[in-house]
């Protein structure tokens, strides 16, 4: 039911990293039972309004969000609430972002997904799925003031200019509207409810539940309720949702049984609660005042985490880098057995800066953290995953850049310490390694704003960073250029601060600029130092 | 000022070859206590790799070298100690960077001789009062002139109590006006009774300060006498030309 281009690019590296993972670990099963805890985990995104949402409080019969101290709601967890109850088991929501999702369940980290996801043919042949738990079904979103707001049926759209969601079915059902004019496809919602607004298009082609959120969102627009016999002829594999289960789930019969007893009437009462209980933007003041007050608090938790991430993940990167950049930088020794671990070490060291280097960390992150527990069954703790591919990683970049900082040090420098008698320990301890550091702060400050900005790729592990808090507030409230225009300004605060800090240290490291002259003999025999 | 016989150092038959390039050809010869040497030569006669290879910066291909009756090159030999007991000024100063004037003459003496802090401070400031230097000790390397670099360096070496100190050149990357208070340093060192090899283009110092002068060329050394044969009485072709050059330029 959703199909988001930029998504998909990160599904690519999710699965890549898949298939690398399965190809490291082909002889363990590709499917992993979640623990019998008594409890039923389910994945969402808890950021697709009003299938599912994330909220501070626990109105309306919200489910906590395991390891957070926020809550899920929205038609999906209704639905969870209901089928866990019918298995007699303990409803858990484990907010996954939507490329992690089917990695998440084959792993076993959830034990289904609800998630406003359809069965589609493509996602048959890696996961099982139940009975349809809902039915959308396509509509036309128009403005309010225009013709064909008026519009009862599809044939009624002659010469409007129509345009829809790019690589979806949505787009095809343009040719269903008699004598409309198909204009390009346009990248996602708020692209097309701009360019509806501003007349550029008569209307585009959507799900209900969009269009009850888009007049929601905007009084201006609306979607039109076009009845069986004069709406769209649909693929029940579009339109139709159900839950995402491993294959040969034993639960699946039961599940089953308990979506078949409810009935349409209830489904439509949940959905239009979950319309009316969604998040919606507060109209009434500024939209910065709005967005702060609603969703503040859930961006200053992303911001912490990013910050917790970046720092960590900096500062161990850096203790990694150290040590490898001077075990690359040892002297040869003379015996010949030493030269020869030297060696064997120097190009194990090599290896894992190149693979660090040089592969995506988006890759390595989904590598470790859905690849182990597929193919080891090591289940890990998301943010542990997270600053340990953070740290590693950054360990790999800084300790090359730790070793240029030490070959770049003047040779007489070690010349000198060597003469006077120093030990290889004492000089790169007392002279090189605090010019060798020195000299890459501005290359280290570089690299901690690098992982400001590269944790964002971690929402691939659902890790709630400050990208993966924005995305679900925009999720949330459709409004992507307020949101991310917010987000895009913490960023900023935040690498702009650390780049401040830095060069302030550098200056502590550096001294004063001037020193003063000691002419006072008494001075001289009591010299105040450091 | 050869006040005792008692030899310090011993250069017998040195080598040293850069790949196929023979820098050393066979070079011998021995220090006593107390004694300064002075080497000149022209550029490239392996003057500095003569040095550098006495106190094992680079090692030689062939020869020995003999520490009080002791070969520096055996397997068990303490070269960490014999370093600390052999010092070295640089042409180029090497000050550490990182630290200041009085840190750099301290935190050799804290590291290698482990002396306490308050006996190497002291030590460290009576000898930069001696050179001139105890106004800046609080400075770092990069805020002095080459001159007073160089006489922090020379505390550096001093605060070691070293045996034997090596000069490479120690005037050379300095400006004229700044050569004489490093040589004045250099001249009260010696009149001390500190064993010295200087390798200098300072004849004015070689003649009136070193007990003996070395000629070196291509890597011999050409001829060796007191300053008095070398620079009143040259016997080598070599040396007379050398020194014509040279004084001439003077
Ligand atoms: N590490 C090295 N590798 C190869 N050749 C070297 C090396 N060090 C010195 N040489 C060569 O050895 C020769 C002697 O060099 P050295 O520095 O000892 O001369 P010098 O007498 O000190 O000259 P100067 O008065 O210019 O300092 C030169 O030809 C030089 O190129
Ligand atoms: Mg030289």
């Amino acid at each position: 039911m959703k199909n988001r281009i930029w998504r998909r690019a990160l599904g690519l590296a999710a699965g890549l990293a898949a298939a690398l993972a399965l190809a490291a670990g082909s002889l363990a099963p590709q499917s992993t039972q979640a623990a019998d805890d008594g409890t039923f985990k389910v994945g969402m995104e808890a950021g697709y309004a009003p299938f599912n949402w994330t909220q501070s409080t626990s109105a309306n019969g919200a489910v906590k969000i395991e390891g957070s101290s926020e809550w899920a709601n929205g038609y999906d967890v209704q639905m969870a609430k209901k089928v866990a109850k019918a298995l007699g088991k303990k409803v858990v929501v484990v907010k996954t972002s939507w490329d992690g999702l089917q990695p998440a369940l084959t792993s076993g980290k959830i034990d289904a997904i609800i998630a406003g996801m359809s069965p589609t043919a493509e996602r048959r042949k890696a996961i099982d799925f139940s009975s349809t738990y809902y039915a959308s079904k396509l509509t036309v979103v128009v403005r309010r003031d225009s013709k064909y707001a008026k519009a009862t049926s599809i044939k009624d759209f002659n010469g409007a200019k129509i345009t829809a969601q790019l690589n979806t079915f949505h787009y095809e059902a343009i040719n269903q509207l008699k004598g409309a004019i198909k204009e390009p496809a346009m990248n996602d919602f708020p692209a097309m409810r701009v360019a509806l607004e501003s007349g550029t298009i008569d209307g585009y082609v959507s799900e209900v539940p969009e269009g009850i959120t888009a007049e929601d969102a905007n009084p201006d627009l609306t979607y039109l309720r076009f009845d069986k016999a004069n709406g769209f002829k649909t693929n029940p594999e579009d339109v139709d949702l159900a839950i995402g289960l491993r294959k040969n789930d034993p639960d699946k019969a039961k599940i089953n049984a308990e979506l078949a007893k409810i009935p349409q009437k209830t489904r439509d009462r949940l959905m239009n609660e979950a319309v009316a209980n969604q998040p919606s933007s507060d109209s009434t003041s500024n939209w910065l005042v709005a967005l702060l007050k609603q969703y503040g608090p859930m961006l200053l938790r992303g911001t912490g985490m990013t910050l917790l991430i970046s720092l960590i993940g900096t500062v161990v990167g850096f203790l990694i880098g150290l040590l490898v950049g001077i075990a690359r930088t040892t002297p040869v020794p003379k015996s010949k057995g030493k030269r020869g671990l030297r060696a064997i070490g120097n190009w194990l060291l090599a290896v894992y800066i190149e693979v660090f280097r040089g592969t995506p960390m988006i890759v390595q992150a989904a590598v470790l953290y859905y690849g182990a527990a597929q193919a080891f069954h090591l289940n890990m703790d998301r943010t542990a995953a997270a600053l340990l591919i953070v740290s590693i990683n950054t360990g790999a970049y800084i300790s090359e850049i730790i070793r240029g900082g030490i070959t770049s040090v003047d040779p007489g420098q070690f010349e000198a310490a060597h003469a006077l008698g120093m030990t290889h320990l004492q000089t790169m301890i007392k002279v090189i390694l605090p010019q060798a550091i020195r000299n890459s702060l501005p290359a280290v400050t570089n690299e901690f704003i690098v992982n400001i900005k590269d944790t964002s790729v971690l929402s691939v592990i659902s890790v709630s960073e400050l990208f993966f808090s924005a995305e679900t507030v925009a999720g949330q409230n459709f409004q992507f250029f307020h949101t991310y225009l917010v987000v895009s300004a913490i960023y900023l605060i935040l690498t702009f601060t650390i780049s401040r800090l830095f060069r302030i240290v550098e200056k502590h490291m550096d001294g004063p600029k001037n020193y003063n002259v000691m002419t006072n003999q008494m001075q001289v025999e009591t010299p105040k130092i450091g | 000022m050869t006040d005792s016989n008692e030899t310090i150092l011993e250069v017998k038959d040195l080598k040293k070859a850069f790949g196929d390039h023979e820098v050393l050809k066979d070079i011998s010869f021995s220090v006593n206590r107390g004694e300064v040497i002075s080497v000149i030569g022209k550029s490239g006669s392996g003057k500095s790799t003569l040095l550098r290879n006495i106190n094992l910066l680079e090692e030689p291909t062939d020869g020995d070298i003999l520490f009080h009756g002791q070969s520096i090159l055996a397997d068990n030999f303490d070269l960490r100690q014999y370093r600390a007991h052999v010092g070295m000024v640089f042409q180029s100063f090497n000050l550490f960077h990182n630290l200041t004037v009085l840190d750099n003459v301290v935190v050799p003496q804290e590291t290698v001789l482990k002396r306490d802090a308050a006996e190497a401070k002291a030590h460290a400031l009576d000898l930069l009062k001696q050179v001139g230097m105890e106004p800046f000790i609080n400075a770092k390397p990069g805020q002095l002139s080459g001159g007073q670099q160089q006489r922090v360096a020379i505390a550096r070496a001093e605060a070691m109590d070293p045996e034997v100190l090596l000069f490479d050149e120690p005037t050379s990357a300095l400006d004229p006006e700044m050569v004489d208070d490093v040589l004045n340093a250099m001249t009260a060192l010696a009149h001390t009774g500190l064993t010295m090899i200087v390798v200098t283009h300072e004849m004015a110092f070689a003649q009136d300060v070193s007990d003996r002068v070395f000629f070196m060329d291509e890597g011999v050394i050409a001829e060796s006498g007191t300053a008095e044969q070398i620079f009143e009485h040259p016997q080598e072709a070599r040396t007379q030309e050398f020194l014509r050059r040279y004084l001439t330029r003077a």
